[in-house]
Order: structure tokens, then sequence, then C-alpha cells
């Protein structure tokens, strides 16, 4: 059984094809510059060279084409027939309230997504295109769309409204929604298996430390309130995003610098966060290397950034009133240590005691980086948003296909 | 849909054409006569990125992206890839109907043809090409990155298909309003606003108010982002004396006679911004100054 994951933005498109009896990727790569005449086709493979190839790819489902091709390749591909993709999993930015699980796609759904798209107008749009595309090239085969809120569904209305007049909300839903996720559900059942105890008795607070960054509270396997809001701007500082500020601040900026719509929102969203406080980069690796070369500013730039996040977690133990572990995952959670030990040596006012030893030891497994008498557990989790989507996609066509078996039985 | 854009002439307006499509992910082609104006043009493209990069409109990254989106070319021969062309010279109609008849032999039979012009007839210019179907009108509105409405003038035999074609492009890939007007010299924009500075400048004359008076009465009172003189200094003051004069010609209404401060002015060569002097003073990146 061989699924395909598809993540499509507006001019570019990501791609794994997943072996789901073994959970291996047997190739990946991605599309971008759709829409130009010098397209760029990157396609990967364990243990042979990464093959690029430059053509004129005008749209979506040209360039699932091409990666169709490339996927059947008589040198570079791993598949000897297109019929040997059984299904194909999207990942989905904003399913909004309209879905709080995966579903596979059918009309209804489609139209959902696109009545989202004013919730998510860089993201849905390009998504749509990608299952377009999808439909067009290989019609017989099942589709199933992920969704980055889906999993935040459950969080209460104390967690999701924001204090403004409620018909704001009424009329245009505008709410906390909350994103990544596929990731915090994933790390936190994770989390459990690890620590050996029912996820339903267990209080975490995961941390999605990456490019873009959310905690969450995670209350006996469910989500209970999460740091991003309507849009993935609210909630921690990321790497250009400037997260929580005083929404007063927007309107006064944009008069004191006469500014446009479109360039205060550029300016939150890729201005702000490590590359604005440090002057030199948005890339934590950077950040830690020029503060141990004493970089003042890198230095500010990474104890706000580890301030916040230690200041969610606060506020998320007091939400639930008290937690077991903390989770940490995504490229920052999962590979900076010194980030980690800023964030947990000054939570021992929880019971959290970190131990340095465990704390440096790279993995890809689920670990603990606290010492063994330490009240909270902190752990270090890898996540795989892909493979999430490869294996709820896997689950819906398999459900799928024993609804058609009992039908047919009752049937027959 | 149109991918490779060709703009004829590098001139305030074509800049501010070429910057803006290449901002929205197009392929750009700017022709100029020669190296000099090309070079010119390059670096004040590079001058109105920057100031976005310092409004936080772009990143380093999207400004380098635009960049090599634009070619500057010093020929009307290399545009034949071109699926529109917009030509931005000045107003002049001989000269763009020189242009016009030149790109007919060179652009492929699909390509639409289009003029910036905002005042001059576009069925006199589209008579020169052998295929006036093709031809229209897309008035932008200058800084075209931030202004988001287009006129889409249709001349007499403007075929439908070219006019659905530049309408969904101008609305769906460049995200703007497109109007549609009939052939009229000044269409809606130009004649509105040109008539309310000549009135502006008017009351100047008649020193009913002082110009700062004037300017900050029809902003706050009409929300107009900047008053009708600071308004004349930013188009060119030569500009809007080019655009009444044309439209007193072709309507021969007195309403459109030009003021004879904005000839002074213009005779003076205090043309508003581009010089540092109009009605008001600027600095060289456009601010105002006191």
């Amino acid at each position: 059984m061989n699924i395909l994951v598809i993540n499509a933005g507006s001019s570019s498109l990501k791609y794994q094809l997943y072996d789901m009896r073994s959970e291996n990727v047997l190739a990946k790569g991605r599309v971008e510059r759709i829409g130009m005449d010098s397209s760029i086709l990157t396609h990967e493979v364990d243990h042979q060279p990464e093959v690029r190839e430059v053509s004129e790819i005008l749209d979506h489902t040209t360039a699932v084409k091409k990666v169709l091709d490339m996927l059947t390749h008589r040198k570079f591909g791993v598949l000897r027939n297109i019929r040997d993709i059984q299904a194909v999993g999207h990942r989905i930015v904003h399913g909004g309230e309209s879905f709080s699980k995966s579903v596979l796609v059918d009309q209804e759904v489609k139209l959902e997504i696109r009545k989202l798209f004013d919730l998510a107008p860089l993201h849905n749009p390009a998504h749509m295109m990608g299952i377009t595309a999808v439909e067009a090239n290989l019609p017989d085969v099942d589709q199933a769309v992920v969704f980055d809120t889906a999993f935040h569904q459950t969080m209460p209305p104390i967690s999701y409204l924001y204090a403004i007049p409620t018909v704001l909300y009424r009329k245009h839903k505008i709410r906390r929604y909350g994103f990544h996720g596929t990731s915090h559900d994933y790390v936190s059942q994770r989390a459990a298996e690890f620590l050996g105890k029912p996820l339903e008795e267990l209080k975490l607070v995961t941390c999605h430390i990456g490019n873009g960054s959310s905690c969450a509270a995670i209350l006996h396997g469910e989500s209970y309130d999460t740091s991003m809001g309507m849009t993935p701007l609210e909630g921690l500082m990321m790497g250009t995003r400037s997260g929580d500020l005083d929404p007063a601040v927007v309107p006064f900026t944009i008069n004191k610098e006469d500014l446009t719509l479109n360039e205060v929102n550029s300016m939150l969203n890729k201005h702000s966060g490590l590359i604005a406080i440090s002057g030199i980069s948005s890339d934590m690796r950077e950040i830690v290397e020029a503060m141990n070369e004493g970089h003042d500013k890198a230095r500010l730039a990474f104890d706000m950034y580890a301030y916040r996040i230690r200041k969610y977690i606060g506020a998320y133990i007091a939400a639930m009133d008290g937690a077991d572990a903390i989770v940490f995952t995504a490229g920052v959670g999962e590979n900076s240590d010194v980030l980690r030990k800023a964030v947990c040596e000054k939570l021992t006012f929880f019971g959290v005691h970190l131990d340095e030893a465990r704390n440096a030891v790279r993995s890809s497994e689920p670990r603990r980086i606290t010492t063994d008498d330490s009240k909270i557990d902190v752990l270090v989790v890898p996540t795989n948003e892909e493979l999430l989507i490869a294996r709820d996609t896997y689950r819906l066509i398999q459900n799928k296909a024993q609804k058609e078996r009992n039908g047919s039985e009752e049937r027959g | 849909m149109f991918r490779i854009v060709g703009v004829v002439g590098a001139g305030t307006m074509g800049q501010s054409i070429a910057e803006m499509l290449a901002m929205k992910g197009l392929d750009v082609h700017v022709v100029e006569q020669t190296s000099e104006k090309l070079q010119q043009a390059r670096e004040s493209l590079e001058a109105s990125l920057d100031r976005q990069m310092e409004r936080w409109a772009i990143t380093a990254a999207e400004k380098k992206l635009t960049l090599n989106r634009i070619h500057m070319e010093t020929s009307l021969q290399y545009l034949t890839e071109c699926d529109l062309v917009i030509e931005t010279i000045s107003e002049d109609l001989e000269s763009k109907k020189e242009v016009f008849r030149q790109l007919d032999g060179i652009v492929g039979p699909e390509t639409v043809l289009a003029s910036n012009t905002s005042t001059l007839s576009l069925t006199e210019l589209a008579g020169t090409s052998g295929r006036p179907e093709r031809v229209i009108g897309m008035h932008f509105v200058y800084p075209a990155m931030r202004i988001d409405v287009v006129e889409i003038i249709r001349g007499l035999q403007t075929s439908d298909r070219t006019f659905d074609r530049t309408k969904s492009f101008i609305e769906d890939v460049l995200s703007k309003k497109g109007v549609m007007v009939y052939e009229s010299p000044g269409f809606v924009t130009t004649r509105l606003i040109c008539l309310l500075i000549n009135e502006a400048l008017h009351l100047m004359e008649e020193g009913v108010a002082s110009p700062e008076d004037i300017d900050a009465a029809m902003s706050i009172g009409y929300q107009f982002e900047h008053g009708p003189l600071e308004l004349a200094d930013r188009f060119g003051l030569d500009s809007v004396l080019a655009a009444l004069e044309r439209m007193f010609r072709d309507y021969g209404e007195l309403k459109y006679r030009p003021s004879f401060l904005l000839k002074k002015k213009v005779r003076a060569g205090q043309l508003g911004v581009k010089t540092g002097t109009g009605f008001f003073k600027y600095g060289k990146d456009g601010e105002r100054l006191a």
C-alpha cells in the first residue's frame, strides 16, 4: 500500500511517497516556481543522487503530472505504474470549525474547504489546487485531507473566544483555531506511550518549536488551549513572526509610519521575531552561534524567545491545574539543547529538574531530559507531520474498504 | 492567462507598473531606447524596492526575486514572447502610434496590446494595428503597487475576448479592481481629479485659502490620502497641465482650461516631487518637507 503525501503551496508543491507496510519513505521531493517557464522539480530517493529537472510547469495539474512521471521514471522512479499509488493525503492549513478530524475528499468537503478561503487566503486556495490537480491526474484514487486546526477543535469557549464583540465571531468566525494540530496530537500520544500511562490520565504541555512555533495544553488527550490564534501569528515569538503583542500597536504603527494593511501584515509576519531583535538571522542555529561569539542582540533575541516559551508553559500548567510532562518537538525543539536548557532551568518552581547530560544527547527517538526525581518530566519527542498525514490517509481508506465489505455482506 | 509581460517605456509609470508586475510574480521585459535610460530605470527600481523593504513590505529575498524577474531590453524586438505588452511612453499620439505599428509585426497574434494612456484615443491607436480587436487601454493609477484600481478602456473595435482576458488578468492575477470605461478623454479618474486640482488652483489664485489649508480641508474633510495640490505635485505638474490641455482641446469646455498658476509653475520648472518643489517642498525620497 503506497500513499502519496502532498503539501501544495501557491507556487510550490512538496511530496513524499510512503510504503505503509514499513512506513518507509520511498521518494520525496518538491516542485518550485509553478507558473513559470523555468520550474524546478527536485526528486530524492534514498542512497541515490538528487535529480533536478527544469521545465515549464504552468499549473498544479502539470506539476502533479511531472511528479507522477518522476515516480514512475525508468531510471529515477520507484514505482512501476502510477496505479501503485493507492491514495493521496493532503495537508490543509485551515479547517475552520467545519473539520475536527481528517476526512476523505468528496464534493461536500471541497465546497467546505472553499468556504474557508477567507480565513486562510494564502494557504487554502493553494491546497485546493493540489486536490484538483490530483483529481485530474488520478481520477480513481481516494484523497484525504488532514487539517492543521482539526486537533484543536476540542478547545472550550473559554480558550477559543476572544474578548471582543461576539458579533464578530458569529459573522466572521473570528476566534482562536490553533495550528500544528497534527504534531501536537502525535507527540502527546508518543509521550503517553513513553511514560507508560494512558493519555486520558495525563496533563501535557506540548511545545512545537520550529520555523513557526506553538504551545498547547493537552488535557487528558484533548487540546484544551493553544498559543496560535485565528492565524499562525499569535503566541510565541518565532523566526520572523512577532507572536503576542498589544493589539493597539497595530493601528498606532499604521498611523505613525503611514503603512498599508499589506505592509503592516508583512512587518508582523516576515520582519519580526528573531530576525527583528537580533538583526542577523531568523534561524536559531545562527542565533546561538552569534550569541556564543558575544553578539549582544543575538543574546537578547534568544533570551526573549526562551522567556516567552517559559511564560506559556507556566500559563498552561496553571490552565490545567498541573502537568505531568512538558514535551519539546519540531526542528528547534528537537535539536536545540541550549534552548531547552534556557527554558527549563527556571522552571524549578514547578519541580522541573533538567539532567544536562540527558539534554545534550541527540537522538531521533523519544527521550526524557529531566532527572529521575523531577516532579514534571520533560521529554523530547520527534514529530513527523508527513508520516501522520500518510497514516491518517491510510486509516481512512481502510475504514472505507471495511465499510464497503460490510455493506456488500449485508446486501449479500 | 498572461505570464510574460512587456512594458514599453521606463518612465515613472513604466517603472511603477514593471515593479508591481514583478512583485506579483510575473516575468517583465522593460523596453527603453537607450541603455543609459535603462540603467537609470534599474537604479530607481532598486531604490524603490529598498524603500519597500524599509517599510517592511518585502524581505531582502523578495527584493532579489523581484529584480530577477525584470529584464531590461533596448529594443521592441525582444518582446516576441510576451502575452501582453503595456505601452507607457509619454502622451504623444504619433510616438505611440509608431510603437503599436512596430509591435504588430513582433508579437504573436494572441498577444494583447495595451496602452496606459490617460487622454489619447484608443480607437485611433488601434487603427494603426492590423488587429485592432486586440488593442485595449489599461490605465493604472500611480503608484501602481499601492493603488488597486485599473481603468480598462474599450476602443471602438476592441473585442469582447480581449476585454475579458484583460479584466480577469487584472482581477485574478493582479488582485485589482478593473473598471470598464468607454473611450473618452481623461476617462473617469483623470477627468475628475484634474478638474479638482484645477479648481483648487483657482481657489489659490483667488486668495480664498492657503495651499496648506486647501489640502487640509480636502484630505481631512473627504478622506483623501493627499490633498489636491500635493496630489498634483506627486503626479508632476507638467503631466497635469498636459492632461488638462488635452481635455480642454477635446471637450472645448472652459472648465478644463488650465489655471495660469499651473502654467507659470511649469514654465518655472517647478514640477512637483520630481524637481523637489511644486506647491510644497519634497525630499529626495518624495517625502514632504514641513
